[in-house]
């Protein structure tokens, strides 16, 4: 019966405010710069991976993880709490979506559903917030915007449904942020981290409406050159996108309907490539 | 239907007894599978039957003909009238076309004529209500022309009690034939069209079917049947008794 | 004692057509040979073109179709769309499949047109979850012997919405004027890509 005395450690300030998740804050606050940038056939997420001694093995250390086959992630701030997030959306995904419809959850779903789990730990006897933010981007089936926008003008479909920034009813591209409160934020394109507001507004001078993928990457590491405090190369920048589905990454061939993941993270040598024409 | 495949077949082990004692019984039958099908029409009458043999999820034997002309020749069958198809028990069905059969010559030898279809449907129903207490375990489908020349068909339960029908299925694959044959040959649901209003519409009358058309509707029962039934395959027999004489077809059936 | 699945009787049959699909059940609620009502409808609707029909213990009828109508509101308001075929068909195996071991004694029959491709779905299911896809027809209840046998004698491929109607009104009447648990009346879906026809046939009340 200990948990009836453990109360939550985030407790309302007489002002209002909830101190603890401010903390929190400022634990993202100081992490490594992450980014993302929404393009109309994909999103490219992308950090930069600081080694604190040139001991370290640089592939080892992995910033940006794969949840679903269609949802990558990437974070600010505490290492440990984020693959403790890491595990527990691949679970969700898993116990509170494709175990019951046998489909992944699309991207808005998976959000919730971490954005839940850090929530929790704002309330929650014994535990202390999570000391991350989250950028997650995701591709999902469905209606893409531009289908629906030319369905709207040819105006033969009177029951078209209503379609919000990043809303599930629209298929294609979603990027979110997720805070140590369980606040969530659809995004064209945002950075979380120590550099977030430099790296912000160069997004908002770099960034224009119908932007492809290829012109995505390009802008993500132009940012990230902005911020970056050592060296950029293969090793130092870690970069995952949402394409087109990477039909060579299944493993097999031949499978009719079977289609490859759309997240997938660059190899070194890719990065290097972006680099050069940089 | 799958309880008693499910009996028969039996798993690998053996069941325990609580006392140790070993229980022996006599089991007198065995449903050997296969279905039978007749319609009748204004000048004809066709029975027909798949040619399989089962026991539980085994194929005894893919062609053994559940369709027999009774009161022919011995070998060959020829000058038959009558034509009696069976289904369930194999060897009680052997038993009773042997005997109908049999009663059947006797008669024509006694009386200088050959049996009419209504004296013989009337006695194999005193034949199986003979065994009231230990029947033969068979669906009986008689069928020849009667005395104006019309297609006569009488279907029987296992203890005798019989009617005369225009069509009948009979077998493991009754339940999936017969509705069909509701609707296909006695036209049962069906309307016709601007007859009336809702209630008002006017049945479709049955009207004897031509030969060809129920040729069709045989076969046509019997792929579905098969498609659907696993003891129901291999091939079709399929006897037409005219005025001309008595016509018998095989047809090959799914085998799986 | 009989099995749950035949107390109350029922029949439930769907079909898929060209663009359309069809989906269909008998009126009756029986207790064994005793008819207590001829209006009890097995077919509910989840979303627009997307519906699932219900047979077996009749109480288990009313408790799977309330569970879904739960569940499937629930989607809705999460996901703020509404569900597909395919994935109903996956929520109820797996809620079916949740109770393994003290099952639900219904089979249920799903059918709709995938909004998003526009095309026809339908499938089956075992009363603890394991789906059946179909191309052609799938069916259930007391008659389901009966309808599988007039099904595969009457149906055949890319019928229009009319003649599908037509089809699988006459292979339902006609199987459950075989079986004495099903029947009294019928209800018919016919589900086009935007518009769906409810028809109520009268059939024997017998």
């Amino acid at each position: 019966m200990a948990d009836r005395y453990s109360f939550s450690l985030t407790t309302f300030s007489p002002s209002g405010k909830l101190v603890q998740i401010e903390y929190a804050l400022n634990a993202v606050n100081q992490g490594v710069t992450a980014l993302g940038i929404k393009a109309t056939n994909g999103i490219v997420l992308a950090t930069e991976k600081k080694s604190s001694s040139p001991l370290i093995d640089p592939p080892s250390l992995s910033k940006i993880s794969l949840i679903t086959p269609d949802i990558g992630m990437v974070y600010a701030g505490m290492g440990p709490d984020y693959r403790v997030l890491v595990d527990k959306a691949r679970k969700v995904s898993h116990t509170g979506y494709k175990r019951i419809y046998n489909e992944y959850p699309p991207t808005r779903i998976l959000v919730q559903d971490v954005a839940r789990v850090v929530q929790e730990a704002t309330q929650s006897g014994g535990v202390r917030p999570y000391g991350v933010s989250l950028l997650v981007a995701g591709w999902d089936e469905g209606v893409e915007p531009e289908a629906a926008d030319m369905k709207k003008d040819g105006g033969d479909s009177p029951a078209k449904p209503a379609g919000k920034t990043g809303g599930i009813l629209k298929g294609g591209p979603s990027l979110y942020q997720v805070d140590p409160s369980g606040s969530y934020y659809p995004w064209k394109a945002t950075a979380i981290g120590k550099h977030a507001t430099s790296a912000k507004t160069f997004l908002e001078k770099r960034y224009t409406e119908g932007l492809e993928l290829e012109d995505a990457i390009h802008i993500a590491l132009l940012t990230l050159k902005e911020t970056i405090e050592g060296e950029m190369n293969g090793d130092t920048i870690e970069i995952g996108i949402v394409g087109p589905p990477a039909d060579h990454l299944l493993g097999y061939e031949g499978v009719e309907g079977a289609q490859g993941p759309r997240f997938r993270k660059l190899t070194k040598e890719q990065i290097e490539d972006y680099l050069t024409n940089l | 239907m799958d309880h008693q495949a499910r009996e028969t077949v039996g798993y690998s082990f053996s069941e325990s007894t609580a006392s140790g004692v070993k229980q022996h019984g006599f089991y007198p039958y065995t449903d050997n599978g296969g279905s039978t099908l007749g319609i009748t029409g204004s000048d004809f009458a066709i029975l027909a039957g798949d040619t399989r043999s089962t026991s539980g999820y085994n194929i005894n034997s893919r062609m053994v003909p559940k369709v027999f002309k009774i009161g022919g020749d011995d070998e060959t069958g020829e000058g038959a009238n009558i034509v009696l198809s069976v289904v369930g028990f194999a060897a009680d069905g052997t038993a009773l076309k042997e005997r109908l059969d049999t009663v059947v010559r006797m008669y024509k030898y006694q009386h200088g004529k050959p049996m009419t279809v209504s004296a013989c449907a009337q006695r194999l129903s005193t034949i199986l209500y003979q065994k009231r207490f230990f029947p033969y375990y068979v669906h009986a489908i008689l069928a020849g022309l009667d005395e104006e020349g019309k297609g006569a068909l009488y279907s029987y339960d296992p203890v005798g009690s019989y009617e005369r029908e225009q069509c009948r299925a009979a077998g493991a694959a009754a339940s999936l034939i017969m509705p069909f044959l509701d609707n296909q040959v006695n036209f049962k649901n069906q309307y016709i069209p601007g007859s009336g209003e809702g209630h008002a519409l006017a049945a479709k009358k049955a009207e004897p079917l031509p030969l060809e058309t129920v040729k069709g509707l045989v076969r046509d029962a019997f792929t579905s049947a098969v498609e659907r039934h696993i003891e129901v395959g291999d091939n079709l027999q399929m006897v037409i008794i005219t005025k001309d004489g008595i016509q018998e077809v095989y047809h090959p059936l799914k085998k799986d | 004692m009989g099995s749950p699945f035949d107390i109350n009787g029922g029949a439930c049959v769907a079909m898929v057509g060209k663009d359309c699909v069809a989906i269909a059940c008998d009126l009756r609620l029986g207790m064994q040979a005793l008819t207590i009502s001829n209006n009890f409808p097995k077919i509910f609707n989840f979303a627009p073109s997307t519906y699932l029909g219900l047979t077996g213990l009749a109480t288990d009828v009313n408790t799977v179709s309330d569970l879904f109508r739960y569940k499937v509101n629930m989607y809705r308001l999460r996901e703020e769309r509404h569900i597909s075929p395919q994935t109903l068909a996956n929520l109820v195996s797996s809620s079916l499949y949740e109770k393994r071991f003290g099952p639900f004694f219904v089979s249920p029959v799903l059918a709709g047109i995938n909004q998003t491709t526009g095309k026809p779905f339908i499938c089956g299911f075992d009363s603890i979850g394991c789906i059946d896809f179909a191309k052609d027809f799938i069916v259930s209840g007391t008659a389901s012997d009966q309808l599988f046998g007039t099904c595969e004698g009457l149906w055949e491929p890319d019928l229009g919405a009319e003649d599908l109607f037509e089809t699988i009104s006459q292979a339902l009447l006609s199987a459950v004027d075989r079986d004495a648990l099903s029947g009294w009346g019928a209800q018919v879906y016919i589900i086009e890509k935007d518009k769906v026809t409810q028809r109520l046939l009268k059939g024997r009340q017998d």
